[in-house]
């Protein structure tokens, strides 16, 4: 065994109402955070341009941060600097008028141009009725998504208590980043909404390995819990440092889709560690030993 | 051991080899595995050394989505189609110019259309945003058709002028000399259509302009009413008249620009007639003060005046008189039989969107502005994105395999694990350049998506086949190895059904995301992960 070892953890010390209080109050904070956003702001999650409706702008320029917002009519929603190599006075600016063609020229007008490159080097409009549609059609893409996840779910294990444990795990997964969203701000994009999609494939993963392993072999509880755990642990530990590594890099580069999908997915993933071992195996535990099975 | 023996050992392992190949050399010779002409064409020369295709995302360009604004009433009952299917088209005709003359609102030329589908239906479209639904109806009424304002009507307008919308603009793109352009439709949930129109070099405001010029062309006569001074209109050819075009050129006739056009042969004679019936062959001849600028045209004369107005989408460009070159063949009735002139514009630019419009043909409806969707991104900041694609990607990967050979500690184990992921992603860069599929930001996500789903299961198949000591036999390894894909069919299963919406949806930029992940986890059950199997296999059965 190497360097990285899964900790073993000693599930025999805790109860199963201990194991899942941990995960289920986790998922009530997240729900009244939602729900709170939800009351008072109308939405649960801060909706970002392509639901919204907005402009973005990636100018180049030597002017100052502060020279860029006020050569603008309209005060900026947010300016962020692009920090990459060979890149320099680059700074995405977004916007929530949809008026890209005023925008662009107040940019080109007021602000210094870098060397020989043109100020605006990207631009990007949303209308607010096309950002609508695009709500409703992620909205379904993920209710179709879960559901089929779900289904999927009890057609692999036939039997109430394992399959719900999974749809549960996996609805909490999602749940939990989007409150995290909430709490640090960021808002909801194409991007987020296909990390979300994502994570309900990706957590499954661990979930069904656990299941498999308990139901379907024989053996003492506790030793096939381990050796899932040490090939779950270890999958989902080295997908969430991929995801780490790329949400980073690309929030440092400005390529803002890769960035939300590797930070929602990094969250997900680290929700779907503490979901997965500690409310899946609760339900799996219970459901061995005392469930209806005998 | 002998060679079948070999195969029915190895066979797995050989896929894998035989489809990385294949995708090498999709990927790096040129023209790839289906050479087509277009590679030879001279658009892909570049210093791409590769046979991928980019997006707008990683290549630069603008796309502008909008919907179409107009109103339909389909399948009315207009009693233009008879028992037999015989098409009554003065009937149509008719019901078109009722639009146009009604009392209830005004139309601009091109507004208003009636057409009848390939299964027989009818249907009424106007093309503005100024008429209500009921006003549609009652205006239809007077042509004796009854529809009901809010269950026969509705927004937007059918297939079939989406569908020129599309051909005009793509031959608009061509035209205006933008190699790479493309244009198509989007359906939304809901059953609203979006034209999206993409091109490289080309930035938002340009491409905007070129999308909200109708191109409808008319010539019209302006002539003489009266002796009193009051002067006329009237349209004696449409763009729809004109068969060819030429490419513009400076007048022979002092300043401005000309764009020679010849005339269809059953047009022409109509128009020959007109002009002799006006005048403008005889006492009109040469008679015109008026011509065009910046501005348009300025009416302010003395004297009666026989020109001749170029008018595009209901604005007067420029004004010329009848010469004699074409005054005289006219006269004597003989320009029918080779009827080609010249069309005026005051400037090089507008003389080009002339000659456009005239090549590309009229859009038949405007597009919604203030529905629409823009993005535009510099060549330059494409360039970086290709960039910083390959860094996220290469550090992605990077992780992954340090994560890897940390956990493992055994080579064996490891380097066999990060080569099979790579081989996925090879594969399906192969599979892209292959088909052509243009890259963009969603699809490197998907890819780095697939090394992480990839990996994963992967080390689901080591540790599986690793379990309870040592691997010592070949049956012990089958069984285990069978063991751990139930695992991973379950696990790629629910990745397809979480993506496929997204692959079928249309949400922007995720479809290709959606896509390759789909592929990349297709691949990889199929493909690269029962090598991986075999691969092991050998490493640890020491066979």
């Amino acid at each position: 065994m190497g360097y990285f070892d899964v900790p073993e953890f000693d599930y025999t010390r805790y109860s199963n109402r201990q194991l899942a209080a941990v995960p289920l109050a986790v998922l009530a904070v997240a729900l009244l955070v939602l729900t709170g956003s939800f009351l008072a702001t109308g939405a649960p999650v801060q909706l970002g341009m392509d639901f919204a409706g907005g402009s973005e702008l990636t100018i180049q320029t030597t002017s100052s941060e502060e020279e860029i917002v006020q050569a603008f009519d309209e005060e900026p929603e947010s300016v962020q600097a692009v920090t990459a190599p060979d890149t320099e006075n680059q700074y995405i600016v977004q916007f929530t008028s949809t008026d890209l063609s005023s925008l662009s020229e107040q940019a080109e007008a007021n602000l210094a141009q870098d060397g020989d490159t043109a100020v605006v080097q990207e631009e990007r409009t949303v209308s607010e009725s096309f950002g609508e549609q695009t709500q409703q059609t992620a909205l379904l893409g993920i209710a179709v998504a879960f559901l089929g996840m779900s289904v999927l779910a009890f057609l692999l294990f036939r039997t109430f208590v394992p399959s719900i444990a999974i749809v549960l795990s996996a609805f909490s997964d999602i749940v939990i980043p989007l409150a995290f969203m909430t709490i640090t701000g960021i808002s909801l994009s194409l991007g987020t909404v296909a990390a979300l999609l994502m994570l309900i494939g990706y957590s499954v993963d661990s979930d069904i390995l656990l299941n498999n392993q308990i139901l379907r072999r024989q053996g003492d509880f506790y030793e096939s819990t381990l050796q899932a755990t040490r090939t779950g642990v270890t999958m989902t530990v080295t997908s969430m440092a991929a995801m780490l590594v790329m949400g980073v890099s690309a929030w440092l580069f400005g390529v803002e889709l890769l960035a939300s999908i590797g930070i929602i997915l990094f969250v997900g993933l680290a929700a779907d560690l503490m979901n997965t071992y500690m409310l899946n195996l609760s339900l799996l535990r219970w459901y061995k030993f005392h469930g209806v099975r005998s | 051991m002998g060679p079948i023996s070999f195969v029915k050992e190895y066979w797995r392992l050989m896929l894998l080899l035989v489809f990385v190949s294949f995708a090498l050399v999709a990927l790096f010779i040129p023209g790839g595995i289906m050479a087509d002409d277009s590679y030879v064409d001279g658009e892909s020369v570049n210093d791409n050394p590769t046979n991928l295709e980019y997006g707008l995302g990683l290549d630069g360009g603008t796309r502008i989505s909008a919907p179409v604004v107009g109103m339909t009433a389909e399948n009315i009952d207009a009693g233009a189609v008879d028992d037999d299917g015989q098409v009554d088209r003065e009937r149509l005709n008719e019901i078109e110019s009722t639009l146009y003359d009604n009392d209830e609102f005004e139309l601009e030329t091109g507004d208003a259309r009636v057409s009848i589908d390939d299964d027989g239906n009818v249907h009424a479209e106007v093309f503005t945003d100024e008429v209500t639904e009921e006003q549609f109806a009652a205006a239809l009424a007077e042509a004796g058709v009854e529809v009901d304002p809010d269950e026969d009507i509705r927004d937007g307008v059918t297939a079939e002028t989406r569908n020129q919308m599309i051909e005009t603009i793509q031959s608009k793109i061509n035209e205006a000399g933008l190699d790479g352009g493309d244009a198509y439709e989007s359906e939304q949930l809901g059953g609203q259509h979006y034209i999206v129109t993409e091109v490289p070099d080309m930035d938002p405001d340009e491409l905007r302009n070129l999308l909200s010029e109708r191109g409808i062309v008319e010539v019209v006569a302006y002539y003489p009413e009266d002796d009193a001074g009051n002067h006329t209109n009237q349209t004696v050819l449409e763009g729809g008249d004109i068969a060819t075009v030429d490419p513009p050129q400076t007048s022979e006739r002092g300043g401005g620009y000309e764009v020679p056009v010849e005339v269809y042969s059953n047009a022409a004679p109509e128009f020959q007639d007109n002009m002799n019936e006006l005048g403008f062959t005889g006492e009109g001849q040469g008679m015109c003060q008026l011509s065009g600028g910046e501005d348009g045209v300025n009416f302010d004369h003395d004297g009666p005046q026989y020109c001749l107005l170029t008018v595009v989408d209901g604005e007067v460009i420029d004004a010329h008189s009848m010469g004699d070159n074409l005054a005289r063949p006219m006269a004597e009735g003989t320009w029918s039989s080779d009827p080609s002139f010249v069309m005026g514009a005051p400037d090089q630019q507008q003389a080009q969107g002339l000659s456009v419009s005239l090549q590309a043909g009229a859009m038949p409806a405007p597009l919604d502005f203030s529905q629409e969707q823009t993005y535009s991104l510099s060549p330059a900041l494409a360039d970086q994105f290709k960039l910083y694609s390959l860094l996220i990607g290469g550090l992605s990967v990077l992780t992954v395999s340090g994560m890897v050979f940390l956990r493992y500690r055994d080579v064996r184990v490891a380097s066999p694990m990060i080569l099979t992921a790579m081989a996925e992603v090879v594969i399906l860069l192969g599979f892209a350049a292959l088909i052509r599929m243009p890259l963009d930001l969603s699809h490197v996500a998907g890819f780095i998506a697939v090394v992480g789903t990839g990996v994963d299961d992967l080390i689901i198949i080591a540790d599986e086949v690793m379990d309870e000591g040592d691997v010592s036999s070949q049956r012990v390894f089958e069984s285990r190895f069978r063991k751990a894909f139930w695992i991973i069919g379950a696990a790629a299963a629910t990745t397809i059904i979480a993506m496929s919406p997204l692959a079928v949806l249309s949400l922007g930029d995720l479809r290709g995301f959606a896509i390759i992940t789909i592929l990349g986890v297709l691949i990889g059950v199929l493909i690269t992960r029962p090598a991986y199997g075999d691969i092991l296999q050998r490493l640890l059965t020491d066979k």
